[in-house]
């Protein structure tokens, strides 16, 4: 299968072919590729506090559970029970024991481990062979991220500039971490997964496709419409399909991200000052968090985080969640609904995406059609530190996602 | 503690639901929107008991979202709405309740195919719960919140743009 895929010449320095988000066999050798061979993001350790605790998620065509083990380590184990292939496990999350199967009582451990085979005079194999596949993990300041395979890459080249950002993340919180219990909502697009990273750090749609958004909802956003001349957004490459949009420049004030100021959340910009000082305190809170892709599966979505699950072809699933900040419970009521504004189904924004993403994804199914990616690449700087930069309207971050998945797709990296 | 209502009290509530159905349906947004009172909760939560102030849910709107949530469908930019899903829900297994403060509380199943002529051209099956919390009001009735909670609400859903 697979195997007359010419990724080359699909996907160009320019522009991108269409089939790429609608050939059912590009979709089988992503899956193998980017989701049972590579790094992805699972999970967040704030997720998972106690022992036993555990969330469901879905990988690449396989359940896995991210659980808390009896020594506080995270492991992250296939949903599937090791005997006759019953998934053990059927809620979304919380708290247990161990997990027993329904279809004939085998138990497994919080670690995976075959603890129990009922009636064991039957069963002479060693129980030792027959624990839950485990996927090998690595995590960064809570981030857990696993790959089913030996990975080829490690963890730290992987993530690369990717720690920046979630630096970034975790620095807008007193206690430096973040706190992912308010609940995922999980959108379906009728649309390939692709479209999600490429959409969420696209700089150039917001003026179109949000316009009813603009025009009725005052917003830190409304710097960054308008004429691309006086937009201080930035957008980046970070390397291995890690892309950003950066706002930062374009804010006015400390805390525009949040949609507030120093006046109204004295509380959280008093316990910011007392953790790091006052200078490296206002800057945090002027700089706000980060809005960059992790390849290939994570959205660190300003105030929320975002995970990307391909479900098919010609469909994915958009998880999101408010990113709570350890140590400033105050904020939470506004997260959430700032994360229900901007993200899921009936939100004010990612509605109208979903709806472009499916036309788009109809359209792209009649012919051979080619998407093209070029906007900026004749004026887009590369730092000396390899990172690419550009005005927010230029498409490279897309160039940069495209460009690695094509590495990963080719077995280069 | 509450109680059930008298029979012509109980068809009055089901008109005034019946007359609010078809303006969702219809997309009379402003029509739709002069329904509601100032103390307004729309609600489609992920789970029937979170809390909104620890849960995110899938929509949760007071007065002055649902406001901006109406003027941006009346930009005629909301492309998610452009053109609006063809709909008729059908709400039945009514049951109307009068609550120790004067105040109407009425359930009833709801099932809306949506045809999604905007996007996939699909038709998308909604159905769950209505709750709503009515009071009287210049011979009609005020909306004081209307909480839906989905057959599926837990699982991954479609754009929900429309008014539900």
């Amino acid at each position: 299968m697979a195997l007359n895929i010419d990724y080359k010449h699909l996907i160009q320095a320019d522009k991108v072919h269409g089939s790429l988000y609608t050939e059912d066999a590009i979709y089988e050798d992503e899956i193998e590729k980017i989701f049972y061979s590579s790094w992805v993001y699972i999970g967040h350790e704030s997720e998972i506090k106690k022992t036993g605790d555990f969330v469901a998620r879905d990988i690449g065509r396989s359940a896995v559970i991210m659980v808390r083990d009896k020594d506080k380590s995270v492991n992250v184990l296939v949903n599937r029970c090791a005997h006759r292939g019953n998934n053990l496990c059927n809620e979304m999350d919380g708290n247990k024991r161990n997990f027993s199967c329904l279809y004939h009582g085998w138990v497994f451990g919080l670690n995976g481990d075959l603890l129990d085979v009922p009636y064991p005079d039957g069963f002479t194999k060693d129980k030792k062979d027959h624990g839950l596949q485990k996927l090998v993990t690595d995590s960064y300041r809570g981030f857990v991220f696993a790959c089913f395979k030996e990975p080829t890459v490690s963890f730290d080249e992987y993530l690369g500039n990717g720690k920046k950002l979630i630096d970034r993340a975790c620095n807008l919180s007193p206690e430096g971490e973040i706190d992912l219990t308010g609940g995922w909502v999980r959108q379906k697009f009728d649309a390939n997964w692709k479209m999600l990273p490429e959409n969420d750090t696209d700089g150039y749609h917001v003026n179109y496709v949000h316009q009813s958004f603009v025009q009725v909802i005052p917003s830190q956003y409304n710097e960054f419409v308008g004429e691309e001349s006086s937009n201080k957004g930035v957008i980046r490459d970070w390397g291995n399909g890690h892309t950003e949009i950066d706002f930062a420049a374009g804010y006015v004030n400390c805390l525009d991200w949040l949609g507030s100021n120093v006046e109204k959340s004295k509380s959280y910009v008093d316990k910011m000052h007392q953790a790091y000082g006052q200078e490296e305190a206002d800057q945090r809170l002027f700089d706000g968090p980060p809005h960059s892709c992790i390849f290939p599966n994570l959205f660190l979505a300003e105030m929320n985080i975002v995970i990307f699950q391909p479900t098919g072809t010609h469909s994915c699933v958009q998880w999101s969640t408010p990113m709570f900040l350890k140590g400033v419970p105050e904020l939470n009521f506004k997260l959430l609904r700032q994360s229900e504004g901007a993200l899921g189904p009936a939100a004010f924004l990612l509605a109208d995406d979903a709806t472009i993403a499916e036309r788009a994804q109809k359209a792209l199914q009649a012919g051979t059609p080619w998407c093209d990616l070029s906007r900026g690449i004749d004026r887009e700087i590369v730092r000396p530190d390899g990172v690419k930069e550009s005005r927010m309207s230029d498409e490279t971050s897309n160039r940069g996602f495209w460009h690695h998945y094509r590495s990963v797709m080719l077995g280069e990296v | 503690m509450s109680q059930s209502v008298e029979f012509e009290v109980s068809r009055e509530l089901e008109a005034f639901i019946i007359q609010e159905a078809k303006l969702a349906d219809e997309g009379q947004y402003l029509e739709w929107h002069d329904l509601w009172a100032d103390d307004a909760v729309y609600w489609v939560p992920l789970k029937e008991d979170d809390d909104p102030a620890e849960k995110a849910s899938h929509l949760y709107d007071n007065y002055s979202r649902l406001t901006t949530r109406v003027k941006q469908l009346n930009t005629g930019n909301r492309f998610s709405q452009v053109p609006i899903s063809g709909m008729r829900r059908v709400i039945s297994n009514y049951e109307f309740f009068e609550q120790a403060d004067g105040k109407f509380r009425v359930e009833a199943n709801f099932y809306l195919p949506e045809y999604s002529i905007q996007s996939t051209h699909n038709f998308r099956i909604w159905s769950g719960r209505y709750t709503y919390t009515l009071s009287r009001h210049e011979g009609g009735f005020k909306i004081h919140m209307k909480k839906i909670l989905l057959v599926n609400a837990i699982e991954p859903i479609s754009t929900l743009s429309f008014l539900i």
